[in-house]
């Protein structure tokens, strides 16, 4: 289990250095100019000269890579004092270990500190997308599946299809038209300066995720269940006795969400990474609005970070997904 | 799992059709505008406003975002008018755009035009108590000027005296920038400068706190002396920022608001939303259908203003590429473009243009014919170029399409759709590229890089040099980073240009500058399109506001006249419901301050 654990962080190290490099290497070979991003699209070529150099834009791809990886996990020496000039971009990992991934051409911030305030949002919203997804699909899913061919089972394979089919503008926008603007119900934007206004902000935005989410999941999981539904261990189950919920829920249910756990995984390293047209739609401070504003600005240390954190969100939920998989079906274990 | 996605392709266009009904329906829920919420005070009027309120918070919002709050810094377009209200500066501009003292009781210029002595009023205090004196502007602007500052406008004030060895480093102080008593600070430049004062006026040389010390940092909390100031904790990055009423600010009885709120990347459909249920105040971002209703429903247009033009855009036609090197040519598309029918595009926001300086900016001469629509002339210089077309047997024209690079997601990838059909009358076909905006800017500033493309300015300041230096003067010619994006160069221009900037008498400027934009036109380095102005709607409840020339927006002179409570709600369920269940109103309607 432990060489197991090993070999794949070392896969998951592996993967992230590669995309990061990826994306430092594509973001700095578009024919573009950050200095000029920074300086605005009227200023003149001495001063954007000047913050291209204050920058370390000046320099070449090589020596700004060989900074930035030195930099990104790194050792501070022993007594450096707090507000060290040289660490002021760094936060700390473990005891002396830095992560240091610059300073925002922009924001002229330390990209950890915007990540940081970023995150807790972007995970709010992943995960709330993600309770929608869940309850919504796994519900709609078992309902058609064991009333296959009535009205609820049409009913929930529509709703899914529209679901699928409608893009996510549609669905964010009508939701704020007709809860917010029309219902005022909930705000029609923003996150909230209350805890309380913090839920219900993230109401809107969660279902427009989940919804769309939500309706594969009923696929997904209706086909599985008509699936197991059908096996003789059900037969054997009702023969003996068992109510039809009992069976559906606590025995078919239980083997069609294994290739939940698969999709629900990933699909939360994903929104981590960010949902860019939900959180666009409603103002949601989160890493896909931050990394869409770093494509535009060409904000290279910031992409880099939305990029490394994305990075590893997908490679850490697909480990977890392995690892639950396994500790679910013994099998896999095998 | 995912192949679900293959199923049944036929419900699937099913269901996407139920979505964009969806969408209309949406859209058409929302088609009608609700009517403006009535201010408090019935018998205040536009013309004969009611006695200020005192108290109240001023919402706007913008699909934009600021980056920095340093006058030392400004790299976006949104963030002068958030420093407007948190910085005053020695001299401002009025409502029409006229240059007014504000910290500066008064000044006086030297005969030769080359020195400028400020007397700053007594008593002004900055947001952290501290009196403002000589001492703070000359630090404040050795700040805003040091080559450590990312100022993006620093070269722009290379007149200054010693500027060019402070600039390099070479020099501790600014020779030209010189505190002859507490209250006394005199700017020597090298030689006159029409520009000075307009330069002056804008934010970047705004006098700061003494926290932001002699040389710029990233991590200083902003502190002016301006009418609002930024409390910790007052701006959520990316999100939204509260500026509060500064009590020492030096005009007594101002501001009259308690607080100014912006909020960021608010989509306009939003904007729209919270602006007609008063969760907004002033409304700039318009869909285009949306503001053609704002304009023409009798109860809003009385609240609803154009602010200034201040942005030419055209066609730069690069002058050392093929065919552009081609003077002809250049004259041919500049006399094909219908520029009425190019404007019908955002009808409401766009005016066809015949010159490079806007209407509403200092230098422009009504009187210049500039260039115009005569497709009859046009078809004549295709002849003359070389490259003969006969409309009727759509014969000849250029040989081959001219390639046209464009980016995406602006108003031009809808404009050249027309641009190419016009084209098309004399010969000319495009073969148009879109890249995204960063790229486009790369691009269309480098040497021989874009032959054909769309071009536009907004003025730094409002004066006919700030469009004519860096769109036309061969000094703005560069290999990377060109303003001069049609490379266009003539001796006579550049002569005028110059000789203007040194003349301080404002007439005799405006007859040099005619004279440089007769050229321009017709050398045709750019064909001229169309300026564009913003619309701003306000509602009625508030008061004294007037766009700004420059900075859009000041709260300064603004004031609440609105109800308690959420009046302005248009849902079925008002805030009450929303109070009940989440203790707290959606509106944050502001209390109505004492009388």
């Amino acid at each position: 289990m432990i060489a197991r654990l090993g070999r794949r962080l070392a896969w998951a190290v592996f993967v992230v250095w590669a995309t990061v490099t990826l994306a430092f290497v594509v973001s700095h070979a578009l024919p573009s100019d950050a200095a000029r991003m920074v300086a605005g699209p009227q200023a003149r070529p001495q001063d954007i000269a000047r913050i291209r150099s204050e920058l370390g834009l000046d320099q070449s791809l090589w020596v700004q890579y060989a900074r930035f990886m030195s930099r990104l996990v790194h050792v501070a020496p022993a007594g450096t004092p707090e507000g060290d000039k040289a660490h002021a971009t760094c936060a700390p990992l473990v005891g002396r270990l830095h992560l240091d991934l610059g300073k925002s051409a922009q924001q002229r911030r330390p990209v950890v500190t915007i990540l940081a305030e970023r995150m807790p949002r972007t995970v709010v919203l992943a995960l709330a997308a993600a309770f929608v997804q869940v309850l919504l699909g796994v519900s709609a899913g078992v309902l058609a599946a064991s009333r296959k061919k009535t009205a609820i089972d049409h009913l929930a394979v529509g709703a899914s299809l529209l679901g699928i089919s409608a893009p996510t503008f549609v669905i964010g926008l009508f939701f704020q038209w007709f809860f917010a603007h029309r219902l005022g119900l909930l705000p029609l934007d923003g996150w909230g300066d209350t805890f309380m206004g913090h839920v219900a902000s993230v109401i809107l935005p969660a279902l427009t995720l989940g919804v769309f989410g939500a309706a594969y999941y009923t696929r997904m999981v209706r086909d599985e269940m008509i699936g197991q539904l059908g096996q003789d261990y059900v037969r054997t189950a009702r023969a003996k006795g068992l109510s039809r919920s009992a069976v559906v829920i606590r025995h078919a249910l239980r083997n069609a969400l294994m290739p939940i756990v698969t999709i629900l995984g990933l699909d939360i390293g994903t929104l981590i990474g960010g949902a860019i047209v939900t959180e666009s739609i409603f103002r949601w401070p989160g890493i896909g609005s931050l990394s869409v504003t770093a494509m535009l600005d060409r904000d290279g240390p910031v992409i880099m970070g939305c990029v490394l954190v994305t990075a590893v969100a997908v490679v850490l939920s697909t480990m977890a997904v392995d690892f639950v998989y396994a500790a679910l079906d013994p099998r896999v274990r095998a | 799992m995912r192949s679900i996605r293959a199923s049944s392709e036929r419900l699937r266009a099913g269901a996407r059709a139920l979505s964009a009904a969806l969408a209309v329906a949406v859209a058409g829920c929302s088609n009608e505008l609700p009517a403006p919420i009535p201010a408090a005070d019935p018998n205040g009027s536009i013309a004969y406003p009611s006695l200020p309120n005192r108290g109240g918070m001023l919402t706007t919002s913008s699909f934009g975002d600021i980056r920095t709050l340093d006058p030392a810094n400004i790299g976006d377009g949104l963030v002068p008018q958030i420093l407007q209200s948190m910085f005053a500066g020695l001299i401002d501009y009025d409502v029409k755009g006229r240059i007014v003292p504000d910290l500066a009781d008064h000044w006086t210029v030297s005969e030769d035009g080359t020195s400028f002595r400020f007397v700053l009023r007594e008593g002004v205090r900055f947001h952290d108590g501290e009196e403002l004196t000589a001492d703070d502007v000359k630090r404040s602007v050795e700040r805003a000027l040091h080559p450590s500052s990312p100022n993006p406008y620093a070269s722009y004030l290379a007149s200054i005296s010693g500027f060019a060895p402070f600039a390099a480093g070479k020099a501790e102080h600014l020779d030209g920038v010189r505190v002859d008593g507490r209250y006394v600070v005199t700017f020597k430049l090298d030689a006159p400068d029409a520009a000075f004062l307009p330069l002056l006026a804008m934010p970047p040389l705004r006098p700061v706190c003494r926290s932001g010390g002699s040389r710029y940092v990233d991590t200083w909390h902003p502190c002016g002396a301006g009418p609002f100031k930024l409390l910790p904790g007052g701006w959520d990055r990316g999100r939204q920022i509260t500026v509060v009423r500064h009590e020492g600010y030096f005009r007594l009885g101002l501001p009259y608001l308690d607080a100014v709120r912006t909020l960021f990347h608010v989509n306009f459909t939003s904007q729209r939303f919270k602006f007609t249920s008063g969760e907004q105040d002033i409304l700039r971002d318009f869909l285009s259908p949306d503001l053609l209703k704002f304009q023409a429903d009798p109860r809003w247009k009385p609240y609803g203003e154009y602010e200034l033009d201040k942005q030419v855009a055209g066609l730069a036609m690069n002058t050392e590429m093929a065919p552009f090197d081609n003077i002809e040519l250049r004259r041919a598309i500049s006399s094909a473009l219908d520029r009425q029918q190019l404007t019908l595009i955002r009808a409401a926001n766009m005016r066809p243009a015949n010159l490079p300086v806007p209407p509403d900016v200092e230098g422009y001469d009504a009187t210049l014919k500039g260039q115009t629509f005569d497709l009859t002339a046009a078809l004549e210089h295709m002849k003359r170029a070389g490259y003969a077309y006969d409309p009727v047997t759509r014969t000849g024209g250029y040989p081959t399409p001219i390639p046209y690079t464009t980016y995406s997601q602006g108003i031009d990838e809808f404009m050249v759709q027309v641009t190419m059909q016009q084209l098309a009358r004399i010969g000319i076909r495009l073969d148009v590229r879109i890249v995204n905006y960063a790229t486009f800017l790369a691009l269309r500033g480098r040497r021989k890089q874009v032959a054909f493309g769309p071009a536009f300015w907004t003025q730094d300041y409002p004066e006919a040099g700030s469009f004519l230096e860096p769109l036309f003067h061969s000094r703005s010619i560069n290999d990377e980073e060109s303003n001069n994006s049609a490379f266009y160069s003539n001796p006579r221009v550049d002569e005028l240009v110059d000789r203007a900037r040194h003349e301080l008498d404002a007439a005799r400027r405006k007859k040099i500058y005619g004279e440089a934009q007769e050229i321009i036109c017709d050398e045709a380095p750019w064909a001229f399109t169309h300026y564009y102005r913003f619309y701003a709607q306000w509602q009625p409840y508030v008061r004294g506001y007037k766009p700004h020339p420059m900075a859009t927006t000041d709260p300064t002179r603004v004031w609440i006249d609105r109800v308690a409570g959420p009046v302005a709600s248009r849902a079925v369920f008002s805030g009450d419901v929303y109070a009940k269940l989440f203790g707290d109103s959606p509106h944050g309607a502001p209390r109505r301050g004492p009388r």
